[in-house]
């Protein structure tokens, strides 16, 4: 099958034939539908995050059913999924204290070192990405990597919720658990960013200012349910959201993965405010957070995968959507095909768009 | 009357006359009986946290109430009554949401500058210390920084209640709102540090980690409740912790004001685990946080005041004293004077004592 195949920081992927794996008992062979291209795959590719090479890269996927290994429950062949990255094993401590996107045993859902690889290129092992690699026409996943969803849900917009719209979602409601009636500041409007201001919007917060340097990713935050927009290329960011909420907000979020803006994001909160960084900072580098502030009872905090439990977490937001309330058609940017994936990148660092979802046939 | 008078930063403070005011409104004039030593006097004395002077600096007494304005309703003269710092107007936003600790309405309770001092000294006015200015025969107080408490209860120990105590039990069980079964360590085994090991016990912690440098001091957390203990001149706590838990703590507290300890505390969290800072980092520090580590849904906040909400706390912490679930008497290491005041700074520096508390005649 094809896949886009990284061979190591900085250069770009390359289309290659893959050699995929049969179902081994609780596996699952999974068509790819739709992967959209989110902002975690960049970190890799650019080298702020490490990943072994050769990998297929894409974590943020959705497809049919197409095989099952001998000990599966959950799906059969022909059902919709989405996938996610949270994998669970269903039984560590963090499993089983509602924590499942902290799964501390995600050995158990892997093919051991010894065993057969579920993807090699002429017997050589690659390796999967994020226990996913959604770069690829097929995905072999553990069945708890999986979610079913009803057949009539669009796929394009399935695969959005399986990263980025849960991860954001899922920060505002799970995560910092928005309050009805607060004031949020929402650092980066890329997919991420766009998704935790509307999770925001459905809390009921009622101001949500959204901050970026882009005046169209400005325009969609506020078609999507920001109150206000800063544009942080005109002045200081923490001043504006400061003069706009007489003091500070209750709750901020960055979604970028800058030192920077993790230290606005907790600058900006009033007494007692919560700030939820949700975007990857770069390894290596510190947030810096002023002692002296702790005594007003700030809190910084981090999110993973917006502290999904995805298998209850996706149908409700699927739900939202179908209700017209969670708006996924305008997170859609662009649609491409496989061979699109390095443009997709580069589109995403020029700020062009929110999001591109490869549309496999 | 006699009181403790600051002149400024690495001055030992002065034993001098002052005037106290007769209460107007809703004031209350207090006579001071047992005055707690506590660490935040010892950073503004050091010159950590700026205060203007001259100032009666002390901020954890109890004592009896001798005279009240015409409008006070809540005590009359002869109440017992602990003091607390967090002086609350009861009606702007924070109070109203449940956190009278953070009131940002304080001018209400506070005399305007144009009007006479509460203190003064030949006539030219002396600055209160937080609200209060314990060090000194008498206090002039808003009524709304006074709880009641029963007569038969020993005013000494009540003093402790007054900050040191309040802060480290109300930090484990209203800032953290630790869970019964979970682990938690505590970085610093002085009076707040002893408070907080004694709050995890009360709240069913399973293992409660004491971190300090003295022997002396470990000893004495055990004896309150820790489980375990790490001498932090010898190892490092992080190492050591992660050790004694197999990968980290759910909860950690920062129990002394130092940056590099905020920073263990971060670092010495398993997933998803929540670090609370309770002491003073100098201003200007920041505490420095690997980015990647909210990838794993780490906490870091502050905690003022162990988010009291004095009225409600204050006799709760009463009640578990006496019924032998609170130690207050292994807290007071001495009984002294007013005149003793610089000795006490001077042995809490040395580690020699948890507490001193002056007795006033």
């Amino acid at each position: 099958m094809k896949a886009a195949v990284f061979h190591g920081p900085g250069q770009p992927l390359t289309i290659e034939q893959v050699d995929i794996d049969e179902p081994k008992e609780r596996e699952v062979v999974v068509r790819t539908v739709a992967s959209g291209v989110c902002h975690s795959d960049l970190h890799f590719v650019d080298g702020l995050y490490m990943w072994p090479t050769p990998a297929v890269l894409g974590h943020e996927a959705a497809g049919v059913v197409e095989k099952v290994g001998s000990q599966v429950s959950y799906l059969k062949p022909g059902d919709h999924v989405i996938a996610c990255l949270s994998v669970f094993c269903g039984y560590c401590e963090d499993c089983m204290s509602g924590h499942p996107n902290l799964c501390s045993n995600k050995a158990a859902t892997q093919r051991g070192a010894s065993d057969k690889p579920r993807l090699s290129q002429k017997g050589k092992m690659v390796n999967q990405f994020a226990d996913l690699s959604g770069y690829a026409e097929k995905m072999l996943l553990h069945e708890n990597a999986l979610v079913k969803i009803a057949d009539d849900v669009p796929l394009d917009r399935a695969a959005l919720i399986g990263c980025g719209v849960m991860t954001g979602v899922g920060a505002a409601l799970n995560t910092a658990k928005v309050a009805p009636g607060s004031t949020v500041a929402v650092f980066g409007a890329g997919g991420v960013g766009l998704a935790i201001i509307q999770g925001a919007r459905i809390a009921g917060a009622r101001m949500i200012i959204a901050v970026d340097k882009f005046p169209a990713k400005l325009d969609l935050a506020k078609k999507l349910g920001a109150t206000h927009a800063v544009d942080a290329s005109k002045g200081d960011a923490v001043d504006q959201i400061r003069e706009l909420t007489g003091g500070g907000v209750e709750y901020s979020f960055e979604a970028i993965g800058l030192k920077v803006a993790a230290e606005q994001a907790y600058q900006s909160l009033t007494a007692g405010g919560i700030a939820t960084i949700v975007g990857m900072v770069p390894l290596g580098q510190k947030v810096d957070v002023d002692g002296f502030s702790l005594l007003f009872e700030k809190r910084i905090q981090g999110c993973f995968m917006g502290s999904n439990r995805f298998r209850i977490d996706m149908p409700r937001i699927i739900e939202l959507y179908q209700q017209g309330r969670l708006d996924l058609d305008d997170m859609i940017t662009r649609r491409g095909k496989l061979e699109d994936v390095n443009e997709a990148f580069r589109a995403m660092k020029a700020g062009e768009v929110a999001r591109t979802v490869l549309m496999f046939e | 009357m006699k009181a403790a008078v600051f002149h400024g930063p690495k001055m030992p403070l002065s034993i001098e006359d002052v005037e106290l005011d007769k209460p107007q409104d809703r004031e209350v004039l207090i006579k001071t009986v047992a005055s707690g030593v506590c660490h935040s006097d010892l950073h503004f004395v050091d010159g950590f946290y700026p205060y203007p002077a001259p100032a009666v600096l002390g901020h954890e007494a109890a004592g009896i109430i001798e005279e009240v304005g015409k409008q006070v309703t809540y005590v009359k003269p002869g109440d017992h009554v602990i003091c607390c710092l967090s002086v609350f107007c009861g009606y702007c936003e924070q109070c109203m949401s449940g956190h009278p600790n953070r009131c940002s309405n304080k001018a209400a309770t506070q005399r305007n500058p144009a009007d006479k001092p509460r203190i003064s000294q030949k006539g030219k006015p002396v600055f209160q210390f937080l609200d209060i200015s314990s060090y000194c025969e008498k206090m002039l107080l808003h009524e709304n920084a006074v709880v009641k408490i029963r007569e038969d209860f020993p005013l000494d120990r009540a003093a402790l209640i007054g900050c040191g105590v309040t802060t480290g039990v109300g930090a484990v069980l209203n800032t953290a709102k630790i869970e019964p079964g979970s682990t938690v360590a505590v970085f610093g085994a002085g009076g707040v540090g002893l408070a907080a090991i004694q709050g995890a016990r009360i709240a069913g912690a399973r293992k409660i980690i004491a971190i300090d440098m003295f022997e002396g001091k470990l000893a004495m957390a055990k004896r309150l409740g820790a489980t375990d203990t790490v001498d932090a001149s010898s190892s490092d706590p992080v190492d050591e912790i992660r050790k004694l838990t197999g990968g980290g703590v759910d909860y950690s507290f920062e129990a002394i004001g130092l940056k590099k300890v905020a920073e263990q505390a971060f670092n010495a969290l398993k997933a998803g685990g929540t670090a609370t800072v309770i002491g003073m980092i100098p201003v200007g520090q920041k505490v420095e946080l690997d980015g990647y580590m909210f990838l794993t849904e780490r906490k870091l906040q502050g905690s003022n005041m162990g988010s009291n909400r004095f009225r409600i706390d204050m006799p709760k912490y009463i009640d578990f004293y006496l019924q032998g679930r609170l130690n207050l008497d292994d807290m007071i290491s001495r009984r002294g004077k007013l005149e003793d005041v610089n000795d006490a700074f001077r042995a809490m520096k040395a580690g020699e004592v948890a507490r001193t508390v002056l007795m006033f005649n």
